[in-house]
């Protein structure tokens, strides 16, 4: 114990390394923004394909979208980025940017999640109104299009915003193929400046604050959603 | 398009080393998930308190850690805390601790969650039978909750799992890093990375049949 209390003593901070850190952490943010936005819009429209494709009336349609969220959903981004970026690259000869590599097992990963967000929230529309769309005279896809997605997804945005979050966090570990996002330009500042304690709290701040204000601008919009139903 | 020869045998010669390093992520996942329900118990104990001063450090405990990545942890015990204490962790304590700590917030919600879906009327019921407090909550109520917290702990499970394959970035000799080692000796990347995929998908697949099977078995007639 009071080997501890010496070393905690013999540890001098330099909490001065985050104010000259900013600059390289600000480009880290807007880094890890782009990858997070682009693989949202990305895995929010595939998703909606493989929804689909689970929910087809063909039969093998329906068993190649189950395998593909069931595999998906249990692989980790670290394997499925290290196959793409080396594995993929070493086979086909295709040589990709660590961001794209990235976005691609970001945009793949999330889409067998937001399949699934999908298809409950498919589900949870009320027959009643499919019904009163037909009897109304819509076609298929006319009723789909206007009157049960707009529903569906009100329904879904809670849970897309939760996924839209895991994006964020996970999309550190792209990092590792070496990308200059809030992790990236995490450890490379470690390197420079050998403050991990004060670097990597510093980072964990930054993550938590636009985590925190995703939440806040969810809450916003899906009360914005809700303004004529009340 | 393929000029690339396949060569599977850089797998099968080392499948030893490969099922080896991924029975250390099964073990490091088990341990983190244990300590993390242990913890994450305790912290649902505190929100249910209904006491301001022990609800609100748990409720912003659980913010702080569901709000950072897994990565960030991982680095920040093992290169941070280690240099601020002064204890080299190894690879694999660093491991469980950052796995245990970002797990226990999610177990926490979960049992939050799960302690209060037990109908109220069952402890009211236990008091009116004259039972004192700490039985009701080990003799009616948690055993209930458990039973709703289930599914989504083996969710937490898989989360744990997969995050396990993470710990070779601080150097732990996982499955993947044994991949990473095969494909550098090798060079033959595809087949270690797409030979630990599977092995990840299939102990996910079975793990969740080991779950639905716990499920089962704990169902009430």
């Amino acid at each position: 114990m009071s080997l501890l209390h010496v070393s905690l003593i013999a540890y001098s901070f330099r909490w001065s390394v985050i104010r000259e850190s900013f600059g390289e952490l600000e480009h880290g943010v807007k880094i890890t923004l782009e990858l997070s936005c682009f693989s949202l819009a990305l895995s929010v429209s595939l998703g909606l394909v493989v929804a689909l494709c689970r929910l087809a009336p063909l039969a093998p349609v329906r068993l190649v979208a189950y395998v593909y969220i069931q595999i998906f959903r249990a692989v980790s981004l670290y394997i499925y980025v290290l196959w793409i970026y080396f594995g993929l690259a070493g086979a086909t000869g295709i040589n990709l940017s660590p961001l794209t590599a990235g976005v691609i097992a970001l945009t793949v990963l999330n889409s067998a999640y937001m399949a699934e967000i999908y298809r409950s929230a498919l589900g949870a529309v009320d027959p009643g109104q499919h019904e009163a769309a037909t009897s109304l005279g819509l076609g298929r896809i006319r009723c789909f299009a206007t009157v049960i997605l707009p529903q569906a997804i009100r329904i879904a945005v809670p849970s897309l915003v939760n996924q839209f979050i895991d994006i964020v966090k996970d999309s550190s570990i792209v990092a590792i193929i070496g990308t200059t996002d809030l992790m990236g330009a995490t450890n490379q500042l470690v390197g420079y400046y050998r403050a991990p304690f004060e670097l990597y709290t510093l980072v964990a701040f930054f993550y938590l604050t636009i985590v925190l204000m995703i939440s806040a601008l969810a809450t916003l919009l899906e009360r914005r959603l809700r303004r004529h139903l009340t | 398009m393929l000029a690339y020869t396949f060569h599977w045998t850089a797998v099968l010669d080392n499948r030893h080393a490969i099922l080896l390093g991924a029975w250390l992520d099964v073990w490091v996942t088990v341990i983190s998930f244990v300590l993390a329900c242990v913890l994450g118990m305790a912290i649902a104990l505190l929100r249910v308190s209904g006491l301001r001063v022990l609800s609100w450090p748990a409720f912003a405990y659980v913010q702080l850690v569901r709000g950072v990545p897994l990565l960030v942890f991982l680095y920040w015990v093992y290169f941070g805390v280690a240099v601020v204490v002064h204890v080299a962790f190894t690879g694999v304590q660093a491991a469980i601790i950052a796995l245990a700590l970002t797990g226990s917030a999610y177990t926490a919600e979960i049992f939050r969650a799960a302690l209060g879906g037990v109908d109220p009327g069952q402890a009211e019921a236990a008091t009116a039978l004259g039972f004192p407090r700490r039985s009701t909550f080990r003799f009616v109520v948690f055993p209930q909750a458990i039973r709703i917290a289930l599914p989504p702990l083996g969710n937490t499970f898989v989360g744990l799992l997969k995050g396990s394959t993470l710990i070779s970035a601080i150097g732990v000799a996982d499955m993947v890093f044994v991949a990473q080692q095969i494909n550098l000796s090798y060079f033959t990347p595809f087949e270690p990375f797409t030979a630990v995929g599977a092995i990840l998908v299939v102990l996910v697949a079975v793990f969740s049949l080991l779950v639905t099977g716990v499920e089962r078995a704990l169902r009430l007639p």
